[in-house]
């Protein structure tokens, strides 16, 4: 028999030790990392850092109670990269991200969906699960494996938003418009969106469309415009620009023309329509009784959560854009709650296989927290919110509903 | 299309082309100052109108000095404040680095400095659009008045045909004529005009006549960098804006100019009205989406047929 030395025995026993210690770190790790990637730079910059905002506000509540459970209260930490201005950028930071965070499990993120379309190739490939609030259909129409998008498409939103705005329009006004105009630009995600509209949306519900403006961004001026749709006389308007300055641009020429909501109801259709730049920009005059579009937006039941958001922030209320990244946070605490372990394939797999009612369901309209085979959140659903006294306020559906539609009886 | 809504159209486009031309009007003498007086090809024009849109925020809101005045007269105020502000910033721009690679340093050289004022104002343009981000972070921005959403209606002129006469821009339209007016007798009428003049024309020779050719230089710098911020400010109270704003009227200023004429100051004025002009009528016959394609069109139209400018006589030197 072989004896031991002294000097083996000791390398032996810190071998082991090492090795348990290493077993031990793996099962219950001091923190878990997952991403955010937004723009926090460049134009689009204030929207990622309302991302930014709710999604740090939902880190720290997450670890307040306690952390991840089943992972002996493992802490939830947040790396945060800058998409910057460009979807190449994106997929930089995506790249970069993947290379210098081995131990990441999931992440969400970008925002806009040409820089998620561009991002996710790199996520997809790395295995990493990653949620998104982008509205385009080819975000989810690549057969990829790891992405889940909790908007309903933009397709499914054209589809949706018109029919709803009828049922709106007649229980409000006791009458069925039969007169609509669209003002819209000619990037991507209006295109497809005003292509449904146009093809069998508008026939469906037996509309007329009386006026339909297509314009480049960003916009200069746009007085022909509202005076073609003023010459058609339309019961209301359908926008689909993509940024505050086209939207205060238009908001401002109806007021000109006479055309506030009040004569003239008026919807628009992604979370610039509800940001507090477009109220300073436009005032709360212009704006008042316009209604908005939106994937997801904190209902009645969110009241304390928005209370705590805006004492934190500063901000004068909770959107779009900052209930996304908070929700999102809290579907990637519940995926790694069910699998116990920081592996990011098993996240993606416990994300494939959530189906709740309650916990982060609850922060979407629809209250239903599941995503089919291509990764789409099954039964998402649109909401409205409208301006009233210088804020958005949740109109529809009535789960997330504070207050009654205002349309014009005339 | 019936006539009642046919008149309403046209008269509406003419009134917004024409106010929104003035406008332009005023930011494309800026640029054709610049190039009249010192030949430089500036690519950093778009930003010293973002720097006038900004100087006026900062004047009228907020704590501004000319908060005091008001939404109704502060904004426009602040616009014309924000000429001198920037004034002062273009002549330091000048002393520091455009001088460097133009004026008589680079006269009989192979390229008369083309390259490096190139190169040199593009790098300025990139300057001051980060510089504006990181200064001015990119939240968009207006000078807020509630006049740049109401209007003067004129009629019924036929039937229920109205025309709206955005008043923000009806102001604006009037200061940016009284600014190239006031621009046109200072070049025509004070010594320090005939000094611009001479040294746009022969610069070796108004040195020779005792005129301080760089000082000449410096001052029209300024000068086409202020008037052009004027307009800047001019259009702050009917837009939202951003550190990167430039980058969009950059090639309405460039078409102005060529349009009225490279090297004339006030042809350049006739040609952002045109541009504005087209810009609003092109839309009765076109998509809106087109709007800008059509500037281009009418912009090779007139290159092909009159390849010194619109406007005969202002192909000449200021």
């Amino acid at each position: 028999m072989t004896k031991l030395s002294r000097r083996n025995t000791i390398g032996l026993g810190l071998a082991g030790a090492a090795v348990a210690s290493t077993r031990l770190k793996a099962q219950t790790p001091a923190e878990v990392k997952i991403a955010m990637l937004v723009p926090l730079s460049g134009p689009w910059a204030r929207q990622g850092i309302l991302e930014q905002m709710g999604a740090r506000l939902a880190i720290e509540d997450v670890n307040a109670a306690g952390g991840i459970k089943s992972m002996g209260g493992a802490k939830l930490k947040l790396v945060e990269y800058d998409a910057q201005d460009s979807a190449e950028k994106a997929k930089d930071a995506a790249q970069r991200m993947i290379a210098q965070e081995p131990e990441l499990v999931g992440g969400f993120g970008c925002w806009l969906s040409s820089f998620t379309l561009a991002a996710t190739e790199v996520t997809e490939r790395a295995g990493l699960p990653w949620l998104t609030l982008s509205y385009s259909d080819l975000i989810t129409s690549r057969g990829f494996k790891h992405v889940f998008q909790s908007s309903p498409t933009a397709d499914r939103q054209a589809e949706e938003e018109l029919p709803m705005i009828m049922e709106l329009a007649l229980k409000a006004s006791g009458k069925k418009p039969t007169k609509v105009a669209f003002v819209g630009d000619n990037t991507a995600s209006s295109v497809s969106f005003m292509k449904a509209m146009r093809d069998h949306v508008v026939q469906q519900q037996g509309l007329t469309v009386v006026a339909d403006e297509v314009f480049t961004p960003p916009l200069t001026d746009a007085t022909t415009m509202v005076q073609h749709v003023r010459s058609g006389r339309p019961d209301f308007v359908v926008f689909q620009s993509t940024n505050v300055p086209d939207d205060k641009l238009l908001a401002d020429k109806f007021a000109e023309f006479n055309m506030r909501s009040d004569r003239l109801p008026k919807i628009g259709g992604g979370g610039h329509w509800a940001v507090p730049e477009l109220l300073k920009n436009a005032g709360a005059e212009n704006l008042e009784g316009i209604m908005v579009g939106l994937a997801n937006w904190p209902g009645k039941n969110q009241a304390d959560l928005e209370k705590r958001f805006m004492a934190k922030t500063g901000e004068p209320w909770f959107g779009h854009d900052s209930i996304f990244a908070y929700v999102h946070v809290m579907i990637l605490k519940e995926a790694l709650e069910r699998t116990g372990v920081a592996d990011r394939r098993k996240v993606s797999d416990a994300i494939h296989a959530l189906d709740m009612t309650d916990g982060p369901a609850l922060f979407f309209p629809d209250g239903r927290l599941k995503y089919d085979e291509a990764g789409r959140r099954v039964g998402a659903k649109l909401c409205v919110v409208q301006w009233r006294g210088g804020k958005p306020v949740p109109v529809y559906p009535p789960s997330i509903a504070t207050h009654e539609v205002l349309w014009p009886k005339a | 299309m019936d006539l009642e809504v046919l008149i309403e159209n046209v008269l509406n486009a003419l009134a917004a082309g024409i106010t929104i031309g003035c406008i332009y009007g005023l930011m494309c003498i800026g640029l054709g100052l610049i190039f009249g007086i010192m030949r430089i090809v500036n690519f950093a024009q778009g930003e010293f109108l973002m720097l006038g849109m900004f100087s006026s925020l900062y004047l009228v809101t907020g704590g501004g000095i000319l908060a005091f005045l008001g939404p109704y007269i502060g904004p426009f105020v602040g616009a014309l404040l924000a000429g001198p502000i920037v004034f002062a910033g273009g002549a330091l721009v000048h002393k520091l680095l455009i001088a460097r690679v133009s004026g008589l340093r680079t006269t009989g050289s192979l390229d008369e400095g083309h390259f490096g004022q190139l190169v040199v104002t593009l790098g300025i343009s990139l300057i001051l659009q980060n510089g504006g981000l990181i200064l001015f972070g990119s939240t968009p921005q207006t000078v807020r008045t509630p006049l740049a959403s109401s209007a003067i209606e004129v009629g019924p002129i036929y039937g229920d045909a109205t025309v709206f006469l955005n008043k923000a821009r009806l102001i604006a339209c009037a200061i940016a004529i009284i600014v190239a007016v006031a621009l046109y007798l200072l070049l025509e009428y004070t010594r320090m005009g005939k000094a611009l003049r001479a040294a746009a024309d022969n610069p070796t020779a108004a040195t020779y006549m005792g005129i301080d050719t760089d000082k000449t230089y410096r001052f029209a710098f300024a000068l086409g960098s202020g008037i052009t911020a004027v307009a800047g400010g001019l259009m702050a109270v009917y837009l939202s804006f951003g550190p990167f704003v430039g980058l969009d009227y950059v090639i309405i200023m460039y078409s102005g100019v060529v349009l009225g004429g490279m090297g004339s100051i006030l042809g350049a004025f006739w040609g952002g009205l045109t541009v504005g002009f087209v810009q609003q009528c092109s839309a009765l016959v076109l998509p809106p989406q087109l709007q800008n394609a059509a500037i281009f069109v009418v912009f090779l139209m007139i290159v092909l047929l009159r390849p010194q400018g619109l406007f005969g006589r202002s192909a000449e030197r200021a």
